[in-house]
């Protein structure tokens, strides 16, 4: 994801949850296989329009006398298949609307059927197709192949099997009824003599017939098996997924308690520090107040790691949803975290130019809080000395709220800007310039934008500076507030719908 | 002078915020668990009580015994309450300013420990100007 410097820095996008790699999508797939079966029916429904295409201009073509397959001399074939153009079509339509409606179904069912019917339609269809254009002097049967296969990848090997039963079925009654003569043999050829010949040499035929569904029955073992063992493989990879996500929650659920743990020790050490050096136990010689600002001090640092650690811990956790979302004004909540961030811009002597225009987002304020007061806290952080960072908000044409903070610091080298998101990473330079940041700031970032679907670009170059661009999603897009009150372990309302 | 309350069963950082606020001219009394607490203040009524949330025995006695105070009709009834508190302010075992309401946290005012001595002070005045 990283790309080639553009106006001297190189830029990179962070992915957005959905984007994430293939285990994400192992775990959907087993968590909703008949909604991600809905998916391949509207596969299937578009690559019907190209064989309703193929068969209505092969009907029309049919129609020109004189025409193209006179010349390939094949006879015309009157109007069966633009009839059979037009079923297809029509079947399609219903399968179409049948699988619409199964999205929007709250509980998603129907999609096994759905394709179950598009499969025995196709084969009915192809079986006239097969008539018609001759049932052992073309290679037209061996289409039966692409559906077999098809079962084999969508469905268990007992259905695909059926499929395979229904294909050879419908092959060998087609050439019985037509050996019975209870259906006039048709062909595509305009010489009749291969079909003669054969029709005049029974052993020739039964052994294409034989050919032919043992074909189709190797082909159905062959793929299914394949197809068992990727199933497998997938839902392996699926339960991994699954045990890895679990420990994640776990770990995350862990380090919250222990984090918590460690804030009220600190708080006494914290509070008792500040008794001694504001005199409340008397007179402190010089050394001893020292020892005890070193104290202090490190104190704060601990405090700040303490409070990245449960915001990020919090953020990651799953007892956290659903989030409590409000419709807020960014440029009122960026104005905030400039506010708050008035102590360290004079210590660092960093101006702040801010233009922020009204663009209204639906999320909840902490989390807006966190995302603004860390990217500002590192763009005021690895400026130098007087240097400037600018802060814009506004709204896209399209509407999406966008919000760029741009510095002109140490800058970030290429092949680290996508590490900085990690948790803990630091950069060799971020150390040297900046030696009080956690290395938390950045990965709450990360996921405060990926819990909102917001986009984050960052564009950098080594002593140029860095620019972090948020594109938020469009309104209708949002996480919706839920106004459901609910009581935590600490009897508190978790959720309150602000 | 007023007379303040604090219940916290970490009794280093109550001392601490105890002879704080001792040193501010107030009588300041401890309590390291919330079961005696009511009686406590039924018998002597504070101008101020300083609530923990979490105690050994409950995550959620602090906010338990708010309701208590705040159920137990008379004068205790309309004791100020100040939450101190470890829990994080963030979601989802936090709370925030728009959280406190008479039924889920009936109380003035909360602080995030660790708390800086000169604003817990500060507070504190400022809850008992208002009670005044």
């Amino acid at each position: 994801m990283t790309d080639p410097p553009s106006h001297g820095r190189a830029s990179y996008e962070l992915p957005l949850a959905a984007e994430r790699g293939p285990a994400a999508r192992s775990d959907e797939r087993a968590c909703l296989p008949e909604s991600l079966l809905l998916r391949h029916v509207m596969w299937v429904c578009s690559l019907r329009w190209i064989v309703v295409t193929i068969l209505g201009a092969f009907g029309l073509l049919g129609l020109v006398q004189g025409g193209p397959l006179a010349w390939l001399a094949l006879r015309p074939q009157g109007y069966w298949p633009l009839a059979a153009a037009g079923l297809l079509a029509l079947a399609n339509l219903a399968f179409i609307v049948h699988a619409r409606g199964a999205a929007r179904s709250p509980v998603t069912r129907g999609a096994h059927a759905n394709l179950w019917g598009q499969i025995v339609a196709d084969l009915m269809v192809l079986t006239v197709v097969i008539h018609n254009t001759g049932s052992l002097e073309t290679y037209v049967p061996f289409a039966y192949l692409f559906h077999i296969v098809l079962a084999c990848i969508f469905f268990p090997r007992s259905w695909s099997l059926a499929v395979t039963a229904v294909a050879c079925g419908l092959y060998i009654a087609c050439v019985a009824l037509e050996e019975a003569g209870a259906i006039p043999a048709a062909g595509l050829y305009a010489d009749a003599s291969l079909r003669r010949l054969m029709d005049s040499l029974p052993g020739v035929r039964l052994f294409n017939v034989g050919w032919a569904t043992l074909t189709w029955l190797v082909v159905w073992y062959l793929a299914s098996h394949l197809s068992a063992m990727v199933q497998q493989r997938d839902h392996e990879l699926a339960e991994t997924n699954r045990r890895l996500v679990g420990a994640q929650q776990e770990r995350m659920q862990h380090m919250l308690r222990t984090t918590h743990e460690l804030k009220a020790p600190f708080s006494a050490i914290h509070a008792n520090v500040q008794l001694l050096l504001r005199g409340y136990c008397g007179e402190v010689p010089a050394a001893a107040r020292d020892v005890l600002g070193r104290v202090a001090r490190r104190c704060q640092r601990l405090a700040g790691e303490i409070k990245e650690m449960l915001q990020l811990a919090n953020l990651e956790s799953k007892a956290q949803e659903p989030l409590p979302c409000a419709e807020l004004d960014l440029a009122e909540v960026i104005a905030t975290c400039i506010e708050q961030a008035g102590p360290v811009v004079a210590e660092r002597q960093v101006a702040i130019e801010a233009d922020l225009r009204p663009a209204n987002a639906v999320a909840a304020e902490d989390h807006l809080r966190m995302l603004f007061g860390n990217l500002l806290a590192n763009a005021i952080a690895y400026s130098h000395p007087g240097g400037r960072v600018r802060v814009e908000c506004r709204l896209l044409p399209d509407g999406r709220p966008q919000v760029a903070i741009e510095d002109h610091g140490i800058g970030i080298r290429p092949e680290k800007l996508a590490r900085v998101f990690d948790a803990y990473y630091r950069t060799d330079e971020a150390v040297r310039h900046n030696r009080e940041s956690t290395g938390l700031g950045l990965a709450i970032v990360r996921t405060v934008a990926q819990t909102y679907g917001i986009r984050l670009r960052i564009e950098s170059a080594p002593g140029v500076g860095t620019r972090c661009i948020l594109t938020f999603p469009p309104m209708g897009r949002r996480l919706a507030p839920s106004r459901e009150r609910k009581e935590s372990d600490h009897g508190l309302p978790v959720d309150r719908g602000r | 002078m007023a007379y303040l309350l604090i219940v916290d069963d970490d009794e280093d950082f109550a001392s601490a915020a105890a002879m704080t606020l001792r040193a501010s001219g107030h009588e300041v009394d401890v309590l390291l668990e919330t079961t005696d607490a009511l009686r406590r203040m039924k018998a002597r009524t504070p101008d101020l009580a300083i609530l923990d949330v979490m105690f050994p025995e409950s995550s959620s006695a602090g906010f338990d015994l708010a309701r208590e105070i705040r159920g137990a009709g008379g004068p205790v009834a309309k004791v100020p309450i100040l939450m101190l508190t470890a829990v994080n302010q963030k979601f989802p075992f936090g709370f925030a300013a728009s959280d406190i309401d008479d039924h889920w946290m009936p109380v003035q005012d909360f602080l995030e420990k660790p708390v800086d001595i000169a604003v817990l002070c500060r507070r504190v005045e400022d809850l008992l100007a208002k009670a005044a």
